[in-house]
Order: structure tokens, then C-alpha cells, then sequence
């Protein structure tokens, strides 16, 4: 039935949404994740990406999440010397988190997935309406 | 004859495949609002002249159960690039709030389409006496 397909399209867009979620809180919770020894690097931020696949058996362009890539910007660095990750100057590196970005990120997605269970209600409620015919 | 030769309700279901094929787009769309490079289609509204021009459509049949199979023999409708109301940098061209508007009009035909059929089968079961 082509209605049960609309809600599987919507469901990969839900599976997309919630992976792009999980993303984006694992950037937010170690946005201060340092290294453990002087010098090293910190957490490196990652991005999603989405990309549209062809799904022969449902004959729907189908949406999932690519390959999730390492943020190449700089990472921060902050001057203090007593830090267990500092390195000879005194300086620390900082993961390359801004939170108020991923915070506008995670607003995005959130909208997103809502239009998506917007419409996978919207087709409940076509096919409950179909469904009422025969009850007539 | 069956039921569904009858006209009127041989038209509603050309009305309800379409609404169906119609959501089946507008779930793309949004499932593939974050998606580069992706843009909005929509269906083009069915036209009188079509389906009255007479000319049978043609349908690709299997000759082998190993052919992937194809569209099934259901009438198919022609889809069109939608209109962009914004394209975003990485050439997106989604905007959820014009498909929520699309998705809540095409719910409401449909639940519009299938009311009437439902009066259409009150209105055969009056003919036979019930």
C-alpha cells in the first residue's frame, strides 16, 4: 500500500533526525574533554551528513545519515599551566565545541523530527479514513 | 459490473490514488530536508484532458519472474519540481513550513475524497432497499 510507504519514508527521516541528535549531544557532553597527556589533542567535534538513497524495494528515495566527519577547524587554546594536559608553554587545548551552535544544531533536528511525526500522523489519519468506508 | 466501474466512484479512487502518490512525495521531501542538494517535488494536479483523451497507458510487463519488477500496473502521475521558497547554502530546497501546509491540505482532500465515497456506497445501499 503507497500509504505505508509515506510513513517508512518519514520513519527513515526520524532515524536520521535521531542519529543527527545522538551527534550532537556526544559533542555537547565533552565540549571540555581534554587529553590526558601534556600535549595532546582533545575531543574533535563531528558533523553529519545526510544523503539521500534510492530504496529499490520501496521504490522511495529514502533519507539516511552519511559518514559522520571529524570537524577540521582549530581546537581552543587556553593558558593553563597547572592542567595535567598542558603541554611545555603552559597552553591547553580545548575541544572545537561551540554549545551555542550545537544548541541552534539540536533546535534544527528537533523541528525536523517533528514535521516527520507530523507526517506520519497525517497518514494514520488517511488511512483510518479509508479504513472507515467499509464501516459505513 | 463491479462497484468500482461505476463512475463516480471509479473518478474518487483516480482522486485517492492521487492525494496517496501525492503524500508519498511530500513524506520525501520533508524525510530529506537536511539532505545537500536535494529538491522539493510535488505532483502536478490531474488535468480533465488526461485521462478523457482515450489513450490507453502503457504499462512494461514481466516476462520473467528474475526482472525486477517495476511499477505496478497502477495509473501514474506526473511529478514536477516544486516550487522553491528558499534555497538554503548547501542547495536545499525545503521549506517544512510549505510542506506542512501541502501534507495538512492533501489529509484533508483525502478525508474529503473518501466522505464522499462513503455517501456514494449510502446512496447504492438506499437503490437496493437496505
Amino acid at each position: 500500500m503507497d500509504l505505508m510507504k509515506s510513513i517508512a519514508i518519514a520513519a527513515s527521516g526520524l532515524r536520521a533526525q535521531a542519529g543527527r541528535m545522538q551527534v550532537i549531544s556526544e559533542n555537547i557532553a565533552n565540549a571540555d574533554s581534554t587529553a590526558t597527556q601534556p600535549g595532546g589533542d582533545p575531543y574533535r567535534r563531528k558533523i553529519v551528513t545526510f544523503q539521500s538513497e534510492m530504496d529499490r524495494a520501496l521504490g522511495a528515495r529514502l533519507v539516511a545519515l552519511g559518514t559522520v566527519r571529524p570537524d577540521a577547524s582549530d581546537f581552543q587554546v587556553k593558558s593553563e599551566p597547572g592542567h595535567p594536559a598542558a603541554d611545555a608553554n603552559g597552553n591547553v587545548k580545548y575541544p572545537n565545541v561551540n554549545p551555542l551552535i550545537e544548541m541552534a544544531d539540536f533546535r534544527d533536528a528537533q523541528r525536523s523530527y517533528s514535521a516527520n511525526v507530523n507526517v506520519i500522523n497525517a497518514t494514520r489519519a488517511m488511512i483510518a479514513r479509508t479504513l472507515d468506508i467499509l464501516k459505513s | 459490473m463491479p462497484i468500482s466501474d461505476i463512475p463516480i466512484f471509479s473518478m474518487l479512487r483516480t482522486k485517492l490514488q492521487w492525494h496517496q502518490e501525492r503524500q508519498r512525495l511530500l513524506a520525501e521531501n520533508v524525510a530529506n530536508a537536511e539532505t545537500p542538494e536535494f529538491k522539493p517535488s510535488d505532483l502536478a494536479p490531474p488535468t480533465f484532458e488526461a485521462p478523457a483523451s482515450g489513450v490507453a497507458p502503457v504499462t512494461l510487463r514481466r516476462t520473467s519472474p528474475a526482472h525486477l519488477a517495476g511499477a505496478d500496473g497502477t495509473r501514474d502521475f506526473a511529478s514536477r519540481a516544486a516550487h522553491d521558497f528558499e534555497v538554503v547554502p548547501t542547495g536545499n530546497g525545503v521549506s517544512l513550513e510549505d510542506e506542512m501546509m501541502k501534507v495538512a491540505g492533501n489529509q484533508m482532500d483525502f478525508q474529503a475524497a473518501t466522505a464522499i465515497y462513503t455517501r456514494g456506497l449510502g446512496l447504492i445501499k438506499t437503490a437496493i432497499g437496505r
